[in-house]
């Protein structure tokens, strides 16, 4: 039946209308519609996993946590002593326990997958994993310091992502083989057990898997840091297809077999009298590459490589992995500025 | 469907019915009552539609317009729900807003430990405070003294930076770089309205990438640090430090630093980092320092050389004890003058005085307003770097521990041989009347007078001598080391007469309900409740249990020189740890309760590790500790200042062979040149405890600890 629509209702209709778009947003990857926290908790719940192993001295607990990413009982964790057992336990959140076996493991990503016998389980999707960016509100699960036995859920965290890097641009920074991308949390997982528990959106969207106690050397800090489930998830694809091969032990810096010298350029540096001592440019042979490009005597070598240099010792180590027909960007100080310098040596 | 535009006077008079009335917000604007044109079935837009003649009419039916009314009503409501998602827009966005001014700043050089501190070599955060390329960050990178500074600006590009000048009060240096173009500056938020309990984001620019790193947490405290800090739940690490702390428009709060609630210690906060407790300095007092900082002026911490009798200052109130010689409080203000404000800001005790005083620099003014034999009276004091250090005069005698006579005149009881009262022709059994005029109210007043005074200063005294008056003029030395080579006259005329009051006398235990350490006092043999005594408080090395061999040594001495020993035991008995200076300092309290003591004679004596706690307990509680007994055990830290109100006296006896040996050396000069006087004594080869008469020695240098 026909009826008169007055115009107040469509302007407001219009008005209510118009108000939600500006809150969707566009390029974040939470739903724009952000659900209560417990609900979302409820669904997360029964996805983690608390995994006891080996350890228990010395400080090195013998628990960490897992995600289950299969509906029959596949869980993705972290690679750690804690696993270096025949049958690592694995206990869902309301107490079932499972013996685990070993399926693969990847020790540069420093992930493993196991395997328990279990059916129906509720579980994560790696594909459908999302992206994060530095402010995204996050939720970090995991069974840190072991709080959560039998039963018991694991915890909850929250906080929001710091930033998301890379790993170690200096060598030796942290100790661990990986060197990709990871997001810095800005919560307090960097704890004994947080290690392969999950990092999720507010949302409950996954984004990452939680990483191990980390510490950044170069600033004495502990690190929380979650590593991006994209850079792990076709190393877990492979495992669960039984394709995995595990890979050479591929040194992310190995040393090329002729490496670039100090000579080659044609750099001689001052004598190394002291421990740090720093890396000026004593003399430079006038036909050679460092001389065609313009570095002189008393040039405080700073960067090479987009690496900062400390000593001339730091300097001497840093060619060590420079191939030797390599082109090297080197960056002085000199009277107070800063010169960037492209050397080369010439193909014979 | 078609359409057309009418308006609808409100109210209708009828259709809609209730609901509809409840809806309609009132934005909608009452247009004069009309006739309701015809529903068409034609869209008919008119050329110019006045508002009066707008009618939209639709085919659908009634109630599929009210569901969507509904719907579009609730799709609000719901967007307006979704807090989580818009704060965390607003973080970003404020990051995002900030991140132009935001550097990252790497710095070379060759110191990586500032005493047992490991300092960091990683790159730090900067924030940009001049177009021109003035940049602030926190001092912790640079205390190592980089030989190379470079600011990396949001663009990528390195600029190398000239140190400026550091702001030691608040841990903050400024550093410049030339640019070519303006540089981004942020806005600042104004303090006066900022709130505990907003948001506070931390950002920092420490890690490889294009986007700041961001932690989000709320404003804690507003004024920290002596006023000087505003303190965050945001986690502050070397990740962030030196960056800007943000309020949730993006604006900036102030400049995160580690900083200590210690005084003195240059960067305690560091052990903090990530825990919930950060610190940023409030921009308004980095702009109020940046035209000094950056003409290149190091900042200091202000002081004024005022010294309160040192209880606890959160609970003693600021009456002027005396003024530090050569300081700027020093003839503006006078012993006993009560500070009332500063900067006519009320104050009630000396925690706030040092709060108030405590965020100005080494040449900024504050005006004190006192209250002084009744009248109110204010004073501007400039205030100073470092106070110049403290010498303590000395008059040269040992006054006699007698009840002084009622009108508070102090007999000699030995005079110091090449000293001014030598010199002056004071003698012992002199009874000295007044100084400079001003009658005397016993030996502490006396002490306290000469405190007040210079090395070199001639000071009028009028004695009594044979029942004649007379006026000396004595010239004020330096305190001497040496002992007095000859036995001193006893500093009593007359024993106790007879028994006053049933005291305890021998060993008796010493408890305290909150403190498990166990402690024993030794009460000497003719010990009276009206003898106030001396107390030797003894901490021996951890592990050393001889109660009776210690006893037995000290023995003596106690009974000869109305001295009460004091043992105190660690809690446990392989170490002592260091807060454990706060328990000794409580079960000496608790035995000052209970019997009358002798506050110039209270020693603490400490054998290797003892010692070393000795030390502490002394520093801690300067009001309570008057000298330092140590065997084998060097300073744990660096010597404290000398000051008129608390003296510190020293006895270090050294061991050749000692593994402390060369530490205990430079302890001796350390404690010289902080102007304390120090009586050093070798025992020989290797370590061990003192004999009968090298305790002898010792007890004589604690009888003459009351000398002036």
């Amino acid at each position: 039946m026909n009826g008169t629509v007055p115009f107040w209702s469509i302007v407001v209709l219009l008005l209510c209308l118009s108000i939600p778009s500006d809150v969707a947003g566009a390029d974040d990857p939470a739903v724009p519609r952000t659900r209560p926290l417990a609900g979302v908790l409820a669904e997360l719940q029964p996805k983690i996993v608390k995994i006891y192993g080996v350890g228990g001295f010395r400080g090195m607990e013998a628990y960490q946590s897992g995600l289950l990413i299969s509906e029959q009982g596949h869980v993705l964790s972290a690679w750690s002593y804690v696993l270096d057992t025949d049958y690592p336990t694995v206990v869902l959140h309301d107490g079932r326990k499972f013996d685990a076996e070993l399926l693969g493991a990847h020790p540069r990503l420093e992930i493993a997958v196991l395997k328990i016998d279990a059916t129906g389980l509720p579980h994560f999707d790696l594909a459908r994993a999302v992206d994060a960016r530095s402010g995204t509100r996050v939720l970090a699960l995991s069974n840190l310091f072991g709080v959560a036995t039998g039963n018991e859920p694991v915890s909850v965290q929250h906080g929001v992502v710091s930033a998301k890097t890379l790993l170690a641009a200096r060598r030796g920074t942290f100790d661990t083989p990986y060197d990709g991308p990871v997001y810095v949390l800005d919560a307090m997982t960097n704890n004994p057990g947080a290690a392969g528990g999950a990092l999720v959106t507010r949302d409950g969207r996954l984004v990452g898997i939680l990483g191990k106690e980390l510490r950044n050397s170069l600033n004495h800090t502990w690190l929380n840091y979650a590593v991006p489930i994209e850079q792990v998830r076709p190393t877990v694809e492979q495992i669960l297809a039984g394709k995995y091969v595990a890979e050479t032990e591929k040194k992310k810096d190995r040393k090329p077999a002729r490496s670039l010298t100090l000579a080659d350029l044609g750099i001689v540096m001052v004598p190394e009298v002291l421990p740090r001592t720093p890396p000026y440019v004593d003399l430079v042979r006038p036909d050679s590459p460092a001389g065609r490009a313009g570095l002189k005597p008393d040039d405080l070598v700073i960067l090479v490589r987009d690496r900062l240099i400390q000593s001339c010792r730091m300097l001497r180590e840093e060619f060590q992995y420079i191939e030797r027909d390599a082109t090297v960007h080197m960056s002085v100080m000199r009277n107070g500025q800063l010169m960037e310098f492209t050397l080369e040596v010439p193909k014979p | 469907m078609n359409l057309s535009a009418s308006w609808v006077p409100w109210p209708r008079k009828r259709g809609h019915g209730q609901w509809s009335r409840n809806m309609l917000t009132a934005s909608v604007s009452m247009a004069p009552q009309q006739e309701p044109s015809r529903a068409r079935k034609e869209a008919v837009p008119q050329a110019c539609p006045s508002y009066r003649s707008l009618t939209v009419t639709a085919r659908f039916p009634r109630k599929w317009s009210a569901v969507l009314i509904l719907l579009a009503i609730a799709a609000t409501a719901a967007a307006g729900d979704d807090l989580p998602l818009r704060e965390q827009k607003a973080f970003q966005a404020a990051v995002q807003r900030v991140a132009p001014s935001v550097v990252r700043i790497e710095t070379v050089g060759r110191r990586e430990r500032l005493g047992k501190l490991v300092l960091g070599t990683g790159p730090t955060t900067g924030l940009v405070v001049s177009p021109e390329g003035l940049i602030v960050s926190s001092a912790l990178n640079f205390l190592r003294r980089p030989d190379s500074i470079l600011v990396q600006l949001p663009d990528g590009t390195r600029k190398p930076a000239r140190l400026l000048a550091t702001d030691h009060s608040r841990m903050l240096v400024l550093l410049k770089i030339e640019v070519l173009a303006p540089l981004a500056v942020p806005e600042m938020a104004p303090r006066e309205r900022m709130r505990v309990g907003q948001w506070a984001i931390a950002v920092g620019r420490t890690f490889e990438g294009n986007r700041p790193n961001m932690s989000v947490g709320i404003i804690s405290a507003g004024w920290r640090i002596r006023g000087r800090a505003i303190q965050t739940d945001a986690a502050a690490s070397p990740n962030n430090y030196g960056g800007p702390l943000l309020d949730i428009h993006g604006r900036v709060l102030g400049v995160l630093t580690p900083l200590s609630p210690k005084p003195g210690e240059k960067v305690g906060g560091l052990q903090w980092y990530d825990s919930g407790i950060g610190f940023a300095i409030p921009v308004d007092d980095i702009l109020r320092a940046l035209p000094r900082l950056s003409r290149g002026e190091d900042l200091y911490p202000g002081l004024m050389g005022i010294g309160f009798l040192r209880s606890d200052p959160n609970t003693a109130e600021p009456i002027v004890a005396a003024c530090h010689p050569g300081s700027p409080a020093y003839k503006k203000l006078r012993p006993g003058d009560r500070i009332t404000a500063v900067d006519r800001s009320p104050v009630d005790r000396v925690a706030e005085v040092n709060d108030a005083v405590g965020r100005y620099y080494a040449g900024d003014k504050v005006t004190l307003t006192v209250q002084r034999d009744g009248k109110r009276i204010e004073r501007r004091l400039t205030l100073v770097a470092k106070l110049p250090p403290y010498a303590r005069p000395f008059l040269g005698i040992l006054p006699r521990r007698d009840a002084t006579t009622p009108s508070g005149a102090v007999t000699v009881r030995y005079v110091y041989p090449d000293s001014g009262a030598a010199g002056a022709g004071i003698r012992a059994d002199d009874v000295l009347l007044s100084l400079v005029d001003k009658p005397l109210a016993g030996a502490d007043d006396l002490r306290r007078q000469v405190a007040l005074l210079e090395p070199g200063d001639e000071v009028k005294l009028d004695i009594q001598r044979d029942g004649t008056t007379r006026s000396v003029s004595a010239r004020l030395g330096p305190v001497p080391e040496a002992l007095p080579v000859e036995a001193l006259p006893p500093a009593r005329a007359e024993g106790p007469s007879k028994k006053v009051g049933r005291a305890a006398r021998g060993k008796v235990m010493i408890t305290v309900p909150e403190i498990e350490n166990k402690a024993w006092a030794y009460l000497p043999k003719d010990y009276s409740m009206t003898i106030p005594c001396g107390v030797v408080v003894w901490l021996d090395a951890p592990g050393a249990v001889d109660d009776a061999g210690i006893l037995k040594l000290w023995k003596p001495a106690c009974d000869r020189g109305e001295l009460i020993l004091l043992v105190v035991k660690p809690a446990n008995p392989t170490a002592w740890l260091p807060g454990e200076e706060a328990v000794v300092a409580r079960v000496l309290d608790e035995l000052i309760s209970q019997y009358p003591i002798d506050a110039n004679r209270i020693v603490v004596h400490g054998h290797q590790g003892g010692g070393t706690l000795g030390y502490l307990v002394a520093f801690r509680h300067r009001d309570l500790i008057r000298a330092v007994a140590t065997v084998d055990a060097p300073l744990p830290g660096p010597a404290p200042s000398a000051e008129p109100v608390h003296p510190l006296a020293f006895y270090l006896v050294t061991v050749e062979k000692s593994p402390a040996a060369a530490r205990i050396a430079r302890s001796i000069k350390a404690l010289r040149k902080a102007n304390h006087p120090v009586q050093e004594q070798s025992i020989g080869e290797s370590p061990r405890y003192l004999l009968p008469d090298e305790i002898t020695r010792l007890a004589q240098w604690i009888d003459t600890l009351d000398r002036i």
